[in-house]
Formats: C-alpha cells, sequence, structure tokens
C-alpha cells in the first residue's frame, strides 16, 4: 500500500515532489485539487467525462461482444473452432512495437472517408479498443461458458426458445460474475490505456484523463507531479465506485442459486 | 453429465421462436445490418472516388458476407464471432501485417518517406542563399493564372518582375507605397489571402535573377520578401541521378534507397523501399547480442513464468481467503486489493523506483532503519526487485479473476467432497484447484506473454539496469528480450523501425509456439477432470 | 441457401432502410467538412507553453484570418510523433522542439529551411549557431538555456570562488550535503559536462567554421582522464560529493528543505525554490579547475515541417510573428527563459535571476545536435555513474572512448 500513500501524500502537498522526501504528509492542503479542477488548459473535467464515456460503451460492447465469442466456442461444434480459440489469443501476444504508428495510419486513412470515426474521435478510440476486447476477454468467459450446464439450454429449447432467445435471457444470467469481472477489467483498461488514446486524440477536450493527466508530467523539467496525483485519484474514483456496484455480481454465488 | 457439456449441436434453432419476439428481433436485425450496409456502402463509394478500387470492394465482400451470415438459417457460430472478429481483423491483425511489412522494409532514420518527399526534401536543403545577397521586398503578381514576382531592388528602389521562365525585367509605372513596388501595370497583385490560398505555387516560385544561372533565382517564403538562392543539388528525373552543381558528383538511385555517389558517400535522407529478409539476416547474423542473448534469454523466461505464478498464486490466495472471511468489511478490504490497479501503472512504477532508492528511498530509509541495500543497483537484487513491483502491479488482476472463477465452482462439490472425508487442502487441490486452472489456464498463457513482453516495467523501474558493463552493447542485467532488442535496432538517435519489426516477429514467432503448445496440454487437462 | 419468402422481404427492408440511413449519412458529413478554405496552421507546442503563444496566434488570426491552431503535445513522444506523421501528411505544419534534434530531424528530411531573412541579426549568436545545421537555419530560435548553480543565500550568503571553496563554505554553515546536482543510476551527463569541459575535455572537436567534428572525438583527451579522476575523488570511495541516488526529485528536495545551499541546475527549477521561500542567488558553476567550468547551452525553437502545406503562412507566422519581441518576452515569462532575440533578452536580464543565468551562458557551449551525439549519450552517463560509484576511473573511461568510437563508426 505505501506507493499509494506516497501518492496521496503527494497530492495533498501543493509543492511537492512525488519521491523527493520520506517525510509523508509533512504538508496538509487541498490546492492541488483546485489547481487541476480550475486550469484553464487542463479541463480535468472533460477529460473525465470523456473518459466516463470511452470506458463506458468500450466495456458494454467489449464485454457483449466477449460474451457472444464465448458462447459460440463453449456451445457449438464447428470447423476451425480450436483454431480461432488459439489463433484469437496468439495474435494479442503479438509486441505492440510499431501499434500506435499501425493504428495511426489506419485511423487516418478510416477519417478521410468517414471523419466522424477517425483520428480525433472517441467512435474511433473505441473500435479500437474493441478490436482488442475479443482476446482474453473471450477465454475468461469460454472457460466459465463451460460451467454453466448444458441441460438449462436444452430445458430452454424444449420449451421452444430460439438460440439468441436462450443467449440473451438465460445464459447471461447465469454468467453475471464473470460478466461483471469483464466489464471492470474492461473499464479500468481503457480508464489507464494511454499510448494509442495519445496518438490518436489531437485536441486537449476530445482527450481522456490517462492523456491529459501524463501531459502534466511528461516534461521532468515542469513536471507538476502534485497536480498529477491529485488527479490520478481523482481518476481512480469510477473505477472504485463501479467496483463497490459490482462487487455483489462478482462475489455473490448468482451461478450457484439460479442452478438448482 | 459433464460429457454432455461438450456433445456437438449442428441443430440451431429447428422450433420456431415465439411470434412477438420473433419480429421485434427481425427488425431489430434489419435495422442494425441496414446500419452497417449503409455504412459500408458508403464507404465503398468514397474509396470509389478515391480511386481505391481493391480496399473499396474488400469492403464490399465483408459487408455481402455479414448479410450472408445473419441471413443464413446456418452459421450459426458466425453470427456470435463476426462482431468481434471484424474488429478483431481491422485492428489487430491491421497492426501485425503492418509490423510484418516493416519487417521486410528499410524503414528507420534516414529511410522515412517516399522517394519523392526524400527528393523534394533535398532539394530543398540545398538551396543557398548567395553570398551577401541583400533581402528584396516583394509583392507577388498573377498574369492570366500566371504567378510573377514584382520586385524592388533595395539599393536603388527600382522596380522588376519575373516569372519561373522570365527572369527579371525592368517594369516602369510601378506603383510604390514606401519604397515598395506594391502594383504594376499588367499585373494582379495578390492579397495576403491569395497569396495563402495559392501556397503550392509559391513555393515552386523560383525567378531567375538574370539570364546567368549562376546569379541564382529569386525565391519568397513568406510572401513578401524575396532572397537569391542558389541551388547546390540538381536533380534528373530522367536518369534519376542528383548532382551536386558545386563539385560535380553525380549520386545515383542503386535500389538502396538513398542517391548513393560512386565512393560510397549517401545523401540524407533517402526513402523507404523494402529489402526482403535483409532484416532477419541481420537480426540472426547480428554479433553484438550474442554475449548478453544467453541470460537474457533465461531472465525473460524467469521473469514471465516468474510474475504470472507469484501473481497467480497471491490473487488466488486472497481470492480465497476472502471468498471464506467471515469478517467485517470485508467490501473494503477487497477494494483496498484493487486499488493497486485502478492507478495509471507508470505512476506507482516511478514511486517504486523512488522507495528503491539506495540512500534516500522509503524501504531502506524507514522501513529497514537505514540499510543500504541497493535494491535496484544489485544485478540479483534488480531483478527481485523487478519481479515484486510487477507482482505488486499485476495480483489485483489475478485476485479479480480468481474470485470471478471461484463462483463458477458449485458449493455441492466442495460439500460433497467434505462429506467424503476430504481434509480442507485436499478438497483444494484435488478439486478446486484443477477446476479454477481449467479456467484460468488461458488467461494464464496471455499473461505469460504480456510478461514476456513488458516493456513498460523495465523500461521505467531501471531502464534495464544496472548495466552489463562487460558488453559493449548499453543492455543491463533486467532487460528483457525485447527491451534487448530495442536497444539494437534503436542505437543512438537511430531508429531502425525495420530491424526492430524482424526481432518482433521473432520473438512473436518463439511465444505463439509456447503458447500452443501449452494449450494443446491445457486441452489434456481439460480431458482429466471431465 | 433456400431463397424463402421472409428472406426476400427482409432484404427489401434492408435496402429500404439502407437507403434511409445512408441519405442521413450524406446530409450530415456536408455541413462537416470545408473548413481549410483560407487556411489554417497546426502547431505542435509543448503543453506548459500554450498560453504563452495562445496570444500571438489570436493576433495572427485577427491580422490575416488564417486559424492557427495549438495542440499541447507530450513532451516525451513529440519528436518521434513528428518525425513518424509528417511523411504521412498528417503531421502539424510547425513543430516546437530543441535544436539539438536538428541532425535526427535533417537526416529523417521532415523539416523544412527556414529563411531569417536580415531578422537573423537580431539573434544571439549562440542561438543562431544552434539554429544552423550543415550551413542551413532550420529553427527559429526562442530560448536559450543552460544550467548554473543556485545558491540559498541565507545559508551562504557569498558565491563560492571554486568547487573546493563551495564545498568548505557548505559544510562551515553546517550542512552534510551541501552541494546536489541531479544525477541517477544512469547518470546525468549533461549536467556534470561543465566538470568536464573545467579540464579541457569537450565530447567534439570544432572544424574551421565552428561545427562539431563527429572524426574528432575529444573524450578519450588528457582531460577527459583528469576528469574522471577527479570523479572518482568525489564519488563514493572519495568525498561522497557525488552521489547517483541523488535524483531530481531527490536533489530539488534536498534544496527546499534547505539540506544543501548549492544545487546545479537550470532556470526550469528556479520558481519552485522561490515559491518555497527560499533567498535564491545565480552563481557561475565553480570550478574544480583554473579553467572555466562550461555548461552545454541548448537552444529552444520552433521547426517548419518539410510537407507542410502551408508553408508561405507558417514561415510568415514563425519569422515575423514568433520572432516579435512581445511574443519571445511572453514565452519568457512563461518558462523563466532567456529569450533568443537580442532586445528581448536584453530585457529580460532585468530579472536578476536571468542575469545571473546570462552570465553563466557567455560560457557556454551548444550541445551538438549531430548524429553521432547520440551514440555519445548511451554510453557516457553509465561510465561516469559507475566511476562515481568506485569503479576503476581509467578503465572505465577507456571503455567509454572504445564503445563511442565504435558506434560511431
Amino acid at each position: 500500500m505505501f506507493p499509494l500513500l506516497f501518492v496521496l501524500s503527494s497530492a495533498l502537498n501543493p509543492n511537492g515532489t512525488l519521491t523527493g522526501s520520506n517525510a509523508l504528509f509533512s504538508k496538509i492542503g487541498i490546492d492541488s485539487f483546485w489547481r487541476i479542477l480550475s486550469d484553464d488548459k487542463s479541463p480535468y473535467l472533460l477529460w473525465f467525462w470523456n473518459t466516463l464515456k470511452v470506458a463506458t460503451v468500450t466495456a458494454v460492447a467489449s464485454t457483449l461482444m466477449g460474451a457472444l465469442a464465448a458462447y459460440a466456442f463453449s456451445r457449438m461444434r464447428f470447423a476451425g473452432r480450436r483454431f480461432g480459440l488459439i489463433t484469437i489469443v496468439v495474435i494479442q501476444m503479438f509486441p505492440q512495437l510499431l501499434g500506435a504508428v499501425a493504428i495511426f495510419l489506419m485511423m487516418s486513412a478510416i477519417g478521410d472517408v468517414f471523419p466522424a470515426f477517425g483520428l480525433n474521435t472517441h467512435t474511433g478510440l473505441i473500435m479500437v479498443y474493441l478490436g482488442g476486447a475479443l482476446g482474453v476477454n473471450t477465454y475468461l468467459m469460454y472457460g466459465f461458458f463451460n460451467t454453466v450446464p448444458v441441460e438449462i439450454d436444452e430445458a430452454a429449447k424444449i420449451d421452444g426458445a430460439g438460440h439468441a432467445r436462450i443467449f440473451f435471457t438465460i445464459i447471461l444470467r447465469l454468467v453475471a460474475p464473470i460478466l461483471a469481472v469483464v466489464a471492470l477489467l474492461s473499464v479500468i483498461t481503457s480508464v489507464s490505456e494511454y499510448l494509442i488514446a495519445s496518438v490518436l486524440l489531437i485536441d486537449p477536450e476530445n482527450q481522456t484523463l490517462a492523456v491529459g493527466l501524463v501531459k502534466l508530467v511528461s516534461n521532468p523539467r515542469y513536471a507538476d507531479w502534485s497536480a498529477f496525483s491529485a488527479g490520478a485519484i481523482m481518476a481512480a474514483i469510477p473505477v472504485v465506485a463501479l467496483f463497490l456496484a459490482l462487487q455483489r455480481y462478482i462475489v455473490g454465488g448468482i451461478t450457484a442459486g439460479a442452478v438448482k | 453429465m459433464a460429457l454432455s457439456t461438450r456433445s456437438p449441436r449442428r441443430t440451431a434453432s429447428r422450433q420456431p421462436a415465439l411470434p412477438s419476439t420473433s419480429v421485434r428481433a427481425l427488425l431489430l436485425k434489419i435495422v442494425l445490418l441496414a446500419i452497417i450496409d449503409a455504412i459500408s456502402i458508403f464507404a465503398a463509394f468514397m474509396l470509389v472516388l478515391q480511386d481505391n478500387w481493391v480496399v473499396a470492394i474488400v469492403v464490399l465482400v465483408v459487408t455481402a458476407l455479414v448479410n450472408w451470415v445473419y441471413f443464413s438459417r446456418r452459421l450459426l457460430p458466425a453470427k456470435y464471432l463476426t462482431p468481434g472478429l471484424i474488429f478483431l481483423a481491422v485492428f489487430q491483425v491491421f497492426v501485425l501485417l503492418y509490423t510484418c511489412y516493416v519487417g521486410f522494409t528499410n524503414y528507420g532514420t534516414g529511410h522515412n518517406g517516399t522517394k519523392e518527399q526524400a527528393v523534394s526534401s533535398l532539394l530543398a536543403s540545398s538551396l543557398q542563399r548567395v553570398e551577401d545577397s541583400p533581402t528584396y521586398p516583394v509583392t507577388v503578381v498573377d498574369r492570366l493564372g500566371e504567378l510573377g514576382l514584382l520586385v524592388t531592388d533595395p539599393e536603388t528602389g527600382d522596380a522588376f518582375v519575373g516569372t519561373n521562365d522570365e527572369p527579371l525585367s525592368r517594369v516602369s509605372g510601378a506603383t510604390l507605397e514606401g519604397g515598395k513596388a506594391v502594383a504594376a501595370p499588367g499585373w494582379t497583385s495578390l492579397t495576403f489571402q491569395d497569396v495563402i490560398a495559392r501556397t503550392d505555387e509559391i513555393t515552386s516560385l523560383a525567378v531567375p535573377y538574370s539570364s546567368d544561372p549562376n546569379d541564382g533565382a529569386l525565391r519568397t517564403p513568406d510572401g513578401s520578401n524575396a532572397y537569391r538562392y542558389l541551388s547546390t543539388l540538381e536533380f534528373d528525373a530522367q536518369a534519376g541521378t542528383m548532382t551536386n552543381t558545386q563539385t560535380g558528383v553525380v549520386y545515383t538511385d542503386r535500389g538502396t534507397g538513398a542517391f548513393v555517389a560512386d565512393d560510397g558517400a549517401e545523401l540524407r535522407p533517402g526513402w523507404q523501399i523494402t529489402v526482403g529478409f535483409d532484416n532477419f539476416v541481420r537480426a540472426f547474423t547480428e554479433q553484438s547480442i550474442r554475449g548478453p542473448l544467453i541470460y537474457v534469454t533465461i531472465w525473460t523466461f524467469v521473469f514471465a513464468i516468474g510474475s504470472v505464478a507469484l501473481c497467480f498464486g497471491l490473487g488466488l490466495l486472497l481470492a480465497i481467503t476472502f471468498q471464506n472471511a467471515r469478517m467485517r468489511g470485508v467490501k473494503y478490504y477487497r477494494l483496498l486489493l484493487i486499488l493497486p490497479y485502478a492507478f495509471p501503472a507508470f505512476l506507482s512504477i516511478l514511486v517504486w523506483k523512488g522507495m528503491m532508492n539506495e540512500s534516500f528511498g522509503f524501504l531502506n530509509q524507514v522501513i529497514f532503519g537505514g540499510a543500504a541495500i541497493p535494491w535496484l543497483t544489485d544485478p540479483t537484487l534488480a531483478k527481485a526487485s523487478a519481479l515484486l513491483v510487477n507482482v505488486w502491479l499485476g495480483f489485483p488482476y489475478m485476485f479479480l479473476i480468481c474470485t470471478g472463477a471461484l463462483q463458477a465452482i458449485p458449493d455441492e462439490l466442495t460439500e460433497a467432497a467434505t462429506m467424503d472425508g476430504a481434509k480442507g487442502w485436499q478438497v483444494f487441490r484435488q478439486i478446486k484447484l484443477p477446476l479454477l486452472l481449467s479456467t484460468t489456464a488461458p488467461v494464464l498463457i496471455a499473461s505469460f506473454a504480456f510478461n514476456f513482453n513488458n516493456f513498460n516495467l523495465v523500461y521505467l523501474l531501471n531502464n534495464g539496469g544496472p548495466r552489463d558493463t562487460t558488453t559493449s552493447l548499453p543492455v543491463g542485467h533486467t532487460d528483457l528480450l525485447i527491451s534487448m532488442v530495442y536497444k539494437v535496432a534503436f542505437t543512438g538517435q537511430n531508429r531502425d523501425y525495420g530491424l526492430a519489426s524482424a526481432f518482433s516477429i521473432i520473438i512473436f514467432l518463439i511465444v505463439a509456439i509456447i503458447a500452443v503448445v501449452s494449450f494443446s496440454r491445457t486441452k489434456a487437462l481439460e480431458e482429466i477432470q471431465r | 441457401m433456400k431463397v424463402t419468402k421472409k428472406g426476400a422481404l427482409s432484404l427489401g427492408a434492408i435496402a429500404v432502410a439502407s437507403a434511409f440511413v445512408l441519405s442521413g449519412c450524406q446530409a450530415s458529413s456536408d455541413d462537416g467538412g470545408d473548413k481549410q478554405a483560407s487556411g489554417s496552421l497546426t502547431v505542435w507546442v509543448d503543453a506548459e507553453r500554450v498560453d504563452a503563444l495562445q496570444g500571438a496566434a489570436d493576433a495572427y488570426t485577427e491580422k490575416t484570418g488564417v486559424e492557427v491552431d495549438l495542440v499541447a503535445k507530450d513532451n516525451a513522444t513529440i519528436k518521434d510523433d513528428f518525425i513518424q506523421q509528417v511523411p504521412t501528411g498528417e503531421g502539424p505544419d510547425i513543430v516546437m522542439g530543441a535544436h539539438d534534434w536538428l541532425g535526427e530531424l535533417t537526416t529523417n528530411g521532415v523539416v523544412a529551411p527556414l529563411e531569417l531573412g536580415d531578422s537573423a541579426g537580431d539573434y544571439l549568436d549562440v542561438a543562431i549557431q544552434a539554429a544552423t545545421y550543415d550551413g542551413t537555419v532550420y529553427m527559429l530560435p526562442y530560448a536559450v538555456e543552460n544550467i548554473a548553480v543556485l545558491r540559498n543565500a541565507d545559508l551562504v550568503p557569498e558565491a563560492a570562488t571554486s568547487f573546493d571553496d563551495m564545498i568548505a563554505k557548505g559544510t562551515a554553515a553546517g550542512l552534510a550535503q551541501p552541494f546536489v546536482v541531479e544525477q541517477g543510476a544512469e547518470g546525468n551527463p549533461y549536467h556534470l559536462y561543465p566538470f568536464q569541459t573545467a579540464f579541457g575535455a569537450p565530447v567534439f572537436g570544432t572544424d574551421d567554421s565552428g561545427s562539431y567534428d563527429a572524426g574528432d572525438l575529444q573524450l578519450g583527451s588528457e582531460g577527459g582522464y583528469e576528469f574522471a579522476a577527479w570523479l572518482a575523488s568525489q564519488g563514493k570511495t572519495g568525498t561522497g560529493v557525488f552521489n547517483t541516488d541523488i535524483d531530481g526529485a531527490i536533489a530539488k528536495q534536498a534544496f527546499l528543505d534547505g539540506t544543501a545551499a548549492f544545487w546545479l541546475t537550470g532556470p526550469w527549477n528556479v520558481g519552485a525554490a522561490v515559491d518555497a521561500g527560499i533567498n535564491v542567488a545565480i552563481d557561475p558553476i565553480p570550478s574544480p579547475t583554473a579553467e572555466a567550468a562550461q555548461p552545454f547551452a541548448g537552444v529552444k525553437g520552433f521547426f517548419l515541417s518539410a510537407e507542410s502545406k502551408n508553408k508561405v503562412a507558417a514561415t510568415d507566422f514563425l519569422v515575423n510573428y514568433l520572432g516579435s519581441e512581445d511574443v519571445q518576452l511572453e514565452l519568457f515569462q512563461a518558462g523563466n527563459i532567456l529569450p533568443a532575440l537580442s532586445a528581448a533578452a536584453d530585457t529580460a536580464a532585468s530579472d536578476p535571476i536571468i542575469a545571473g543565468f546570462q552570465a553563466v551562458g557567455g560560457d557556454a557551449v551548444p550541445m551538438p545536435a549531430i548524429p553521432a551525439m547520440g551514440s555519445v549519450w548511451q554510453y557516457w552517463g553509465v561510465s561516469e555513474a559507475a566511476i562515481i560509484n568506485g569503479e576503476d576511473p581509467k578503465a572505465t573511461w577507456d571503455k567509454l572512448v572504445a564503445d563511442v568510437s565504435a558506434a560511431i563508426g
């Protein structure tokens, strides 16, 4: 926990360095919080809103896409299934050295046709994030779907439900814990994602928290660690709130009850 | 029972669904597909306008496929997979293909753009101001669409006019404003807005000073002042050569992505070309990495396996502890555990770096009471520190996943086992752990791959240090394979993206093979417990 | 597959709906585009300079109708992003940067020459020297930066006359570590360079025109070895004046807390010290020898993209607007740095802090911009750190010289 105490201490000391001193909490004040909230050139609240927007849409869409794919892999048998499963995760292991460059080229090309999806748009950023959504998420959910007894599907089918109906109304409820975990992980990933967002989002009013905040400290000579820490603490609030809200799904044991 | 989970089912939905929902679902499907179709038709249309036929056809074919998938009565799996696969293909696979492509080019410092860009950049840089020539106040003027410069001689105040083809000649009757000619009969003066609108023409406007080319030509970089330049390079588009007009040296394009003189001297910038397998050959024959290669590879595996094992172990331990804990406020303890994951990793890494400072860090000064433990400067301890920090960053992820996965294990199983007289540890080892591993194994493999390439941690914590002083590469004791090859490809100011891509592809192949092999083992694992 | 009635029906529905959506798209995309008519300039700047430039940008727009779009960029990635994006045509028209990027920028062909015209004479010599690469000017300079010694005048009222005098004065004031300078596990040669030059060992020699000559590596001169020996004597096994555990944050905190009286750093840290209520004086860098300790001068400026579609307006904006005294003074106020324009520099020097840095800057030498310098940075700091930490100075310096020579090739 100590690193986080450092962050808190630095946020509360308006003129502080991050690690220059071990005298934690030697000065306490909320100047840094004010500074970052009231500074014109760093529209913190706007960044906050952008981040929420991007993270929410990404989380919902990627959880849904992952669940769809996991359902197919778990319940259906088709040619190339095993190959597909392995390929999806192996692709994600590719070193992303040129990732930012490639995605920049791609998005600028898309932007030439559809300005609304191109560079400097949240839609574009979300689409890029969704590109990475299938891999690990699918796997996580795939394992979980396998634990849901297939008798449930069969019973529903006998009742006359189609595959889509089974999936949306029955299965999804049963796997709520893993959906919650995946959604939470997805939110955390897109809140803290920096590299791609920094390349794609150009105007300050479009940027996300990660991009905006890093600018405060990117030049070591003028780094404002105190404001940065304050900003990072506030940025963690939605994640914390979401975790508290989802916790009961994550640990609630809903599956066990429903199977009976 | 367990076996039936895996029974094949090709019979998708033979039973008709309930009518009311079916109509609604159909409508929704139509609307969604209509939006997609509209977008792609528009895209294809625009692409055709840009003469980009290949991409346009790809877009249309993919759209047709999507429609077919959702209208076909078969292809059920595809209906579930298509959305994810499209995004995967567009963004991930593109990155992969692009990197592969770059691996076969000479993209890097000095080979950054196209040949045209290189040529124009060379020509622009080769302009040299004629010595002791003055600044000429100018007005850009137009005659029937042809641009010219209306020049005022700064010494005599006389007005001259000239174009790309006609050298300067004296004009009479020019309007003067503050000693500067601003208009001439037969010519229309451009306003500043006009000048900006016709930037391209003006940047290529060079008015010969006289009929002798050695006097140079006037160019105006800002539209209001002109300077006399001589070009030291001449480009012959036909022969594809650059000639230095002062020394007479001819630089030729010999397919190496640059203009090269006979003595081997290269003009920079060059341009991007494909170089076949050159980068891969270089990657395999690179001498400088031979020395550190073995220990860096070993450390990379130790780091990746160690990180995964420790993160998973710690995450699992905590998940189980909290699952059974009946204490108050367990909700908030859980929250504390995921907090490290909610803060930007680079911030945490920098804090750790500060805390591990030998003479001033929090660990030594406060926790160890002034000891001088070289956390980051001793080769062995630095490795342990890197692992420690990485585990601190990674265990919340595993904690979350294990917590979720534990829910998937029906309580009945544990209860039944307990009734059969199994002890807590046995229940865990023989029932929970195998089940957990089968759900989380893919995540563990993916996490291994991530840590195998965990460039950020190594770079931010210690930049791979402490530096190994026995080699001539700037490689350190905590460098991973990926950070080492970057140091080879990006030496000093020289960025060789081609070589780096080739290295990335080789590393990817290594990790991919390990992953595929592990997956076959996972399969075996699954079969045993089912 | 069999085409059913339902299938045909829905296909028809899709066609209709598509047409509908399509027409919607068309309509909405019309009012989106076409903003480029009067021309606009995109300028990438360091995040902390946006405010200082906003005034000049607005004034320029008002006068000429050319939009100036200032984009705050992450200082750490601005150069690489620029090099990567210029060839794609998506890059900015103008980028803010440092003169030592020039080697890399010109090798990649991403910058266009900039004609300063007669105004070239209005800039400080060191600024023009730094803006010139291979005989061509590529940069509009706006600031000159160099390091100097910040002294806590309440602790030590008088400037030190030599390096040993500085330590003695600080120790007399009762301080255990009177002098701090930013180092790190990989050293920090930029901050140690003044001491190295005091021993007569620059990195490169210069040719007749005053440009650095990559073929003339001076690191390995006799002075280099004397410097290495001196560094060892002040390191871990010696007096302990230099310590690689002192990084930027620790050095700053020590000076702000008053546990160090001398801090070798740049103008960028003066603000924090003044805010902390310290009576700051700027002193020349005390030399360990009889020679002057010359720091590196870094010149900040603006580059013009080789692929800019708006070179005329960009040149006009740079040379005639950003080169004006008012704008240079405004930039100075934002960052406490010495303006590159002589007239603005003189005005700024009425500030004793700036005057102090300017005086030290008189001894400064431009940081080499030649590509070979990249190879030097790679090995230099680590070798110095090793010497500070007690490695044999002679052998370590030998290896440094050998590695650098090999890398330059």
